[in-house]
């Protein structure tokens, strides 16, 4: 992309480019290319706005199948298969089976053979290692070696680690959402949160939000074990989740609570969007912290139990984030350094 | 992209869809229904709004489906943007099934991939009556671009598929896309941006 010429772009001509549309588009996948341009020229701010606002306004009618319908869909799809799948196993048959019995001797010695030889060569197996972690403001969809997904909120760090046949463990510093697959041997997959709490899965979805003074667990599908305490002082509990609960745990005491929510308003964020249901101006200045670094001060601490609810984008652009919840609170944010100063308009 | 650096620093960060299509290739069932659960949602919409018969777009949908599980070993490895691959395929049998019945091609009441106004930032703070009046200018203006011409800025928009992919799509040439989607880039811009603005502003 040639930056030069983006400075005399007219909106429509930004609204027209691939790179920009993408970019407003799917904010999820935090397109460093512009929020650096748009940090570098905040005299544009205004033609980019206008420019964000052609592209937001293309929508279509939405058609949604439901859950059921779905799946109907797709056992129709496995059906129809089923017929020209079968059939294929017993084709050998014909011959008896002593006029087969070296054939097979040698086949089973040669696959012994393989096997001891693979046996060997793999015998101190080498734990995979991956280690990933995002800056304020940044935030990254990755998919393991193991083939579960991982989105890595601002401010993050994971490290990875498994060995063939052995459990997955991640170490997680920050927020992330794990969409864990099952692996044929059941591999359990780990989340360490460096306190003493961990989560032992088998397959599912859920949010870990390791961020601040608490780690908060939200099961969206599937079901989790939470493991609390240290083994050191031999008092530990385990705790199960179901989808749709949360365990908030506190890191100073220990202490933990376990309640039902409605899970999309924990996870949202993943896909890109802030679903707000009495969402509070502290609720907003701690996602303020926690993604973009910024503390946020108010006049009147009243003012934090503003609520309001909805949902918008999230935009990974602290001052595009920053209007965009000014105007949904109807508040004044004054900026200055990482401070936001708030006050009733 | 991001995985960019984890490799560098020889770390493995696979992307999640060439590996997922590699695996459906070696006839991973698992893999298999991920692309069905990845893709259904966004193929049904496509399916809606190219014709509004659910029922045929299911019909096609389980063809699709069906023919990508037994044709997988003749498809290329590298197909690295499956939904655009599904869409053109889709949009294939859309158009042989319809060709077979024409029936449902015209319906009263339903403009082929009608757009949709909504709240721009989704706040639900502007008010209902200049909302109406926005979509209302909007659909007039929008009304004169012609069926292709709004399906070329639905898959750009709606479904993601690149200038060069849409054209791919639609056998047009990339520079008729890019004049489609700027003609409705116009339209916009006189009809929503000045009122909305001064709302904006108003606040």
């Amino acid at each position: 992309m040639a930056t030069s010429n983006y400075l005399s772009y007219t909106a429509r001509e930004f609204a027209m480019d691939e790179g920009f549309q993408e970019w407003v588009l799917h904010p999820e996948r935090g397109n460093v290319f512009w929020e650096t341009w748009l940090r570098q020229h905040p005299e544009k701010n205004t033609v980019i706005q206008d420019a964000r606002q052609l592209v937001h306004s293309i929508k279509f009618r939405s058609y949604t199948l439901s859950g059921t319908e779905k799946e109907q869909l797709w056992d129709a799809v496995w059906n129809g298969l089923g017929e020209e799948e079968q059939p294929a196993t017993h084709i050998t048959a014909a011959t008896p089976w002593w006029k087969q019995t070296g054939k097979y001797a040698a086949a089973l010695l040669l696959g012994v053979l393989l096997t001891t030889a693979w046996w060997w060569q793999f015998r101190s197996p080498q734990p995979v290692i991956v280690s990933v972690h995002t800056r304020l403001g940044e935030t990254k969809k990755m998919t393991l070696p193991d083939s579960s997904e991982v989105t890595l909120n601002a401010n993050s760090r994971l490290l990875y680690s498994a060995s063939p046949g052995g459990k997955r463990e991640v170490w997680l510093d920050g927020e992330a959402f794990f969409h864990v697959k099952h692996t044929p041997a059941h591999q359990k997959f780990i989340v360490h949160t460096y306190d003493n709490l961990n989560v032992e899965v088998l397959g599912t979805q859920f949010n870990v939000n390791n961020s601040g003074k608490e780690i908060v667990v939200v099961l969206q599908q599937g079901s989790i074990l939470l493991n609390i305490g240290a083994p050191a002082d031999g008092k530990t509990a385990a705790l199960y989740l179901h989808p749709g609960e949360m365990v908030r745990y506190n890191k100073l005491d220990s202490d933990y609570t376990k309640k039902s929510v409605i899970a999309d308003n924990y996870t949202s964020w993943h896909t890109g969007r802030l679903v707000m249901d009495d969402f509070t101006l502290s609720d907003a200045a701690a996602f303020m912290q926690q993604v973009f670094g910024k503390t946020l001060i108010v006049s009147d601490t009243q003012l934090l139990s503003y609520k309001v609810s909805g949902s918008m984008p999230v935009i990974y652009n602290p001052d595009t984030m920053m209007t965009q919840l000014g105007k949904v609170f109807r508040m004044q944010f004054n900026q200055r350094g990482d401070e936001v100063w708030i006050r009733k308009k | 992209m991001h995985t960019g650096k984890a490799h560098k620093s020889g770390l493995r960060v696979v992307t999640s869809h060439s590996s997922l299509w590699g695996r459906f290739l070696q006839g991973d069932r698992h893999a298999f229904a991920e692309i069905y659960d990845a893709h259904i949602d966004d193929l049904f919409h496509y399916g809606m709004h190219f014709c509004q018969d659910k029922e045929r777009v299911k019909d096609c949908l389980q063809d699709l489906f069906q023919d990508l599980w037994t044709s997988r070993t003749h498809l290329s490895p590298d197909i690295q943007h499956v939904r655009y691959y599904l869409i053109s395929s889709l949009r294939r049998r859309l158009l042989r099934a319809l060709r077979k019945d024409r029936r449902c091609q015209h319906r009263d009441s339903w403009e082929a991939f009608e757009f949709e106004y909504t709240l721009p930032l989704e706040n639900q703070l502007i008010q209902q009556e200049t909302l109406e009046a926005q979509k209302r200018l909007l659909q007039e203006g929008l009304a004169s671009l012609t069926r292709r011409q709004r399906e070329a800025i639905y898959l750009r928009f709606f479904q993601n598929l690149n200038y060069e992919e849409v054209a791919d799509v639609m056998s047009m040439q990339v520079d008729s896309v890019y004049n489609t989607i700027s003609k409705a880039i116009s339209i916009l811009r006189k009809n929503i941006s000045l009122p909305l603005l001064l709302l904006l502003l108003s606040k």
